[in-house]
C-alpha cells in the first residue's frame, strides 16, 4: 500500500511544479529511509529494486528523452555491471566496494564509447535499434559460455560486501544495512544525472534531441555529443546492474535477454519521458502493477503490454504528461473564473 | 565430411527458409507502411498455437497440416484486420520509436494471451506422415520435413516475387509503398491497399506458424525467438526488401547451421557477428531500398 501513496504523490508532481516537487522529495526521502521499519522483508526488496530500476530508467531515459536515440539493448549494460560486482564478490578481487562500483560504471562508460564510435555515426533509428538488441543478445551467449559466470544457472553464492575506511569499516551484510547504502547511492546517482540534464551539456542534448541539423548549424558537434550520451547512459546502467548484484545475491540470464532491455523502456514511457522524473514514476507504478498481478501467469504481460499501446496511442507523454494536462486544464478553469 | 557439409548445407537452408516465413510479412509490412512489428513474432506464435489447436499433435497427412496452417493463416490475417483497425492505423504519422514501442507493448500482450489461454507447458507437434522420416543424401541423413520446409519457403519466396512484380496487385503495392501521397492522387485507395497489406503479412505470420510448429517444442516465447532472427535478416537484406530478405535468411541459417556444428561449444555467436560485420559494411542493407527513401 505504501508503494501505492508514493505512486500517486509522485504522479501528482510532474511540473504542477516548483511548490509540490520539495514536498514530494521529502516524503519520499522519509519514507525510504523508513521503509526497513515499516515494510516486511520481501516489500522491502521490491522497493530496493524498484529504486535500482528507477536508474535504470533514468540511464535509459537520458538517451531517449533527452538527446532522441532509443537503446533496445540496454540492459547488457545491465548485464556488464551487474556480472562485474558479482565476480568481484564471488571471487574476491581485493578491491574496495566503491572502487568496484566506479570500475563497474566506467566498464559500461568504455563499451558504450566503442559502440558509439564505431556505430552511432552509421546508424540510426531502426539499424540502430536491431544492432543494440542482437549486441545484448550476442553478449548473453557469451556469457552462457563462461563457466567462471556460471553459464546458465546464473552467478550467485557470493556474500554481500563489507567496506573498509580504515578507521571505521562499514559491514553492509545484512540486508537492511545494503538497503540504506542502495538508497544513498541510488540518490546520489539522481542527483548526478539531474545535474547532467541541467547542465549546459543536458542542453546540447536536447538541441540534439529537437532538431539535430539546426543543432549543428549552431555548431553543436552532434556526433560527438551523442556518444557522451551513450557513454554517461550506459555507465549509469551498469551502475544500477552493479547496485543490483549485492541485493539480489544471483545473477542470471533473465537479466540479459532483451525482453529485460524494454523494463526501462516501459518505465520511461509509463510515467513520462519528457519529464526527469518520468522514468521513476513509471518505475513505481510499473512495480506496483507486477506485485498484484504477480500470481496470475500472462496477467502481469496483458496489463503491461496493455497499458503501454494505450499509453502510446493516447497518452505519449505518460502519466507525469497526463497529470500536467488535467492539471491545466483545472488551473485554466481557475484562470477564467 | 562431404556428409557434414551436405548436413550443414541441407539443415542451413532449412533454417533460412523458416526465419524467411516469419521475416518475409515483417518486411513486406515494412515496405509499404515504413513500421518495424515488433510484435509480428507474436502473431506467428499464435499462429503456431491455432494450428496446435486446430490440428492436434498428429497430422492425418500432409494435406491435411497444410490445410490447418491456412486455417492459421486466416485467423491470424484476421486478427490482422482487427489490430490494424485499432492499433496499427493510428501509428501512421507518428515517430518510428512510438511505432516500436507500442508494437512491442502488442507483443508482450499476445503473449500475456497464449500464456493465460495455454498455459505456459511446452506442446509438441508432429510432422505429417509423409515427411516424417529420413533419407539419406550422401551419407548424412536429412529429414524429409526439413525439405519440406525448403519448398515451402521458395514456394513462398516466388509467388511473393510474383506477385510483386508480375501482377497489377503488386504494382499498385509497390506504388504505395514509394509514395503513398502520390499513389493517393492516380486514384488509388491507398488506406485499402494498407490494410491489405498488413493483413497479407499477418496472415503469412500465421501459416509460418502452422508450417514450423513441428520444427520446435512450442510455447509462448517462440515468437521472441524467431523474430529476432527475422529482425537481423530484414536488416542486412535492405528494410522493405523481399529478395534482400531472402539472401539474407539464407546466410544466417547457413552461418547459424556451420555454427552449430563445427563450433558447438559457441553455438549462436556467428550469426551476431555476421550481424554487427554487415551493418558497418553495409549499414543500408544489400539491397536498399529504392525511391524516395
Amino acid at each position: 500500500m505504501t508503494q501505492t501513496n508514493i505512486a500517486v504523490a509522485a504522479g501528482s508532481h510532474s511540473n504542477i511544479s516548483a511548490k509540490l516537487l520539495p514536498l514530494i522529495l521529502i516524503a519520499a526521502l522519509i519514507f525510504l529511509f523508513l521503509a526497513p521499519h515499516l515494510l516486511n522483508p520481501g516489500l522491502l526488496f521490491i522497493v530496493g529494486m524498484t529504486l535500482i530500476q528507477s536508474i535504470f530508467a533514468l540511464s535509459w531515459n537520458l538517451l531517449f528523452g533527452f538527446t532522441g536515440l532509443a537503446s533496445f539493448g540496454h540492459a547488457g549494460f545491465y548485464a556488464i555491471g551487474a556480472y562485474f560486482t558479482a565476480a568481484a564478490l564471488r571471487y574476491d578481487f581485493n578491491l574496495p566496494f566503491l572502487a568496484v562500483l566506479a570500475i563497474a560504471g566506467i566498464l559500461g562508460a568504455m563499451i558504450a564509447l566503442a559502440i558509439g564510435v564505431v556505430a552511432l555515426k552509421r546508424l540510426t533509428g531502426i539499424f540502430l535499434a536491431v544492432l543494440t538488441v542482437a549486441l545484448t543478445e550476442a553478449l548473453a551467449k557469451i556469457i552462457g559460455f563462461i563457466p567462471a559466470l556460471g553459464e546458465q544457472d546464473g552467478l550467485g553464492n557470493f556474500a554481500r560486501p563489507v567496506m573498509n575506511f580504515g578507521l571505521f569499516t562499514l559491514d553492509l551484510t545484512h540486508s537492511n544495512d545494503y538497503y540504506r547504502f542502495l538508497v544513498i547511492a541510488s540518490l546520489l546517482i539522481i542527483g548526478a544525472l539531474w545535474w547532467v540534464v541541467h547542465s549546459p551539456l543536458g542542453r546540447s542534448f536536447r538541441a540534439i534531441r529537437e532538431d539535430a541539423d539546426r543543432a549543428r548549424f549552431v555548431g553543436i558537434d552532434v556526433a560527438r555529443y551523442r556518444v557522451i550520451s551513450f557513454m554517461i547512459s550506459g555507465g549509469t546502467a551498469a551502475l544500477a546492474g552493479a547496485l543490483s548484484a549485492p541485493w539480489t545475491r544471483i545473477v542470471t540470464l533473465d537479466q540479459v535477454n532483451w525482453l529485460a532491455s524494454t523494463q526501462p523502456i516501459l518505465n520511461s514511457l509509463l510515467g513520462g519521458f519528457t519529464s526527469f522524473w518520468g522514468p521513476i514514476v513509471g518505475a513505481i507504478s510499473f512495480s506496483t502493477i507486477n506485485y498484484w498481478t504477480r500470481s496470475f501467469p500472462g496477467l502481469s504481460e496483458i496489463m503491461v503490454g496493455g497499458i503501454l499501446v494505450v499509453v502510446i496511442l493516447v497518452a505519449p507523454t505518460g502519466i507525469l504528461g497526463l497529470t500536467e494536462k488535467l492539471y491545466q486544464r483545472v488551473v485554466g478553469k481557475r484562470g477564467r473564473a | 565430411m562431404t556428409s557434414q557439409a551436405v548436413f550443414v548445407l541441407f539443415n542451413g537452408l532449412a533454417s533460412g527458409m523458416a526465419f524467411f516465413l516469419v521475416a518475409a510479412g515483417l518486411t513486406w509490412v515494412f515496405g509499404i507502411l515504413k513500421i518495424l512489428n515488433l510484435a509480428h513474432g507474436a502473431f506467428f506464435m499464435l499462429g503456431a498455437y491455432v494450428a496446435y489447436t486446430v490440428g492436434g499433435v498428429w497430422p492425418a497427412s500432409i494435406w491435411s497440416f497444410i490445410g490447418v496452417a491456412l486455417v492459421a493463416a486466416a485467423a491470424i490475417g484476421a486478427l490482422g484486420y482487427l489490430t490494424d483497425q485499432l492499433v496499427l492505423k493510428r501509428l501512421r504519422n507518428v515517430d518510428y520509436h512510438y511505432a516500436l514501442i507500442a508494437t512491442f507493448g502488442l507483443m508482450l500482450f499476445c503473449e500475456g494471451v497464449a500464456k493465460s489461454i495455454w498455459g505456459t507447458d511446452y506442446f509438441a507437434v508432429m510432422p505429417p506422415p509423409e515427411v516424417d522420416h529420413a533419407i539419406n543424401v550422401g551419407g548424412s541423413y536429412i529429414s524429409l520435413y526439413t525439405l519440406f520446409v525448403i519448398a515451402t519457403g521458395i514456394v513462398t519466396f516466388v509467388a511473393l516475387e510474383v506477385i510483386m512484380h508480375w501482377t497489377w496487385a503488386g504494382k499498385i503495392m509497390r506504388a504505395v509503398s514509394n509514395d503513398p501521397w502520390m499513389a493517393g492522387t492516380l486514384g488509388i485507395n491507398v488506406t485499402a491497399v494498407l490494410m491489405f497489406s498488413v493483413v497479407a503479412s499477418f496472415a503469412l505470420a500465421g501459416f509460418a506458424g502452422g508450417v514450423l510448429v513441428p520444427n520446435q517444442a512450442l510455447s509462448p516465447h517462440v515468437g521472441a525467438s524467431f523474430v529476432l532472427y527475422a529482425f537481423m535478416a530484414v536488416v542486412i537484406g535492405g528494410l522493405g526488401s523481399i529478395r534482400g530478405t531472402f539472401v539474407a535468411c539464407i546466410l544466417l541459417g547457413l552461418v547459424e547451421s556451420a555454427n552449430a556444428t563445427f563450433m558447438a561449444q559457441y553455438g549462436g555467436i556467428a550469426i551476431f557477428v555476421m550481424l554487427a560485420i554487415f551493418l558497418v559494411w553495409k549499414p543500408n542493407g544489400l539491397f536498399p531500398a529504392q525511391g524516395t527513401t
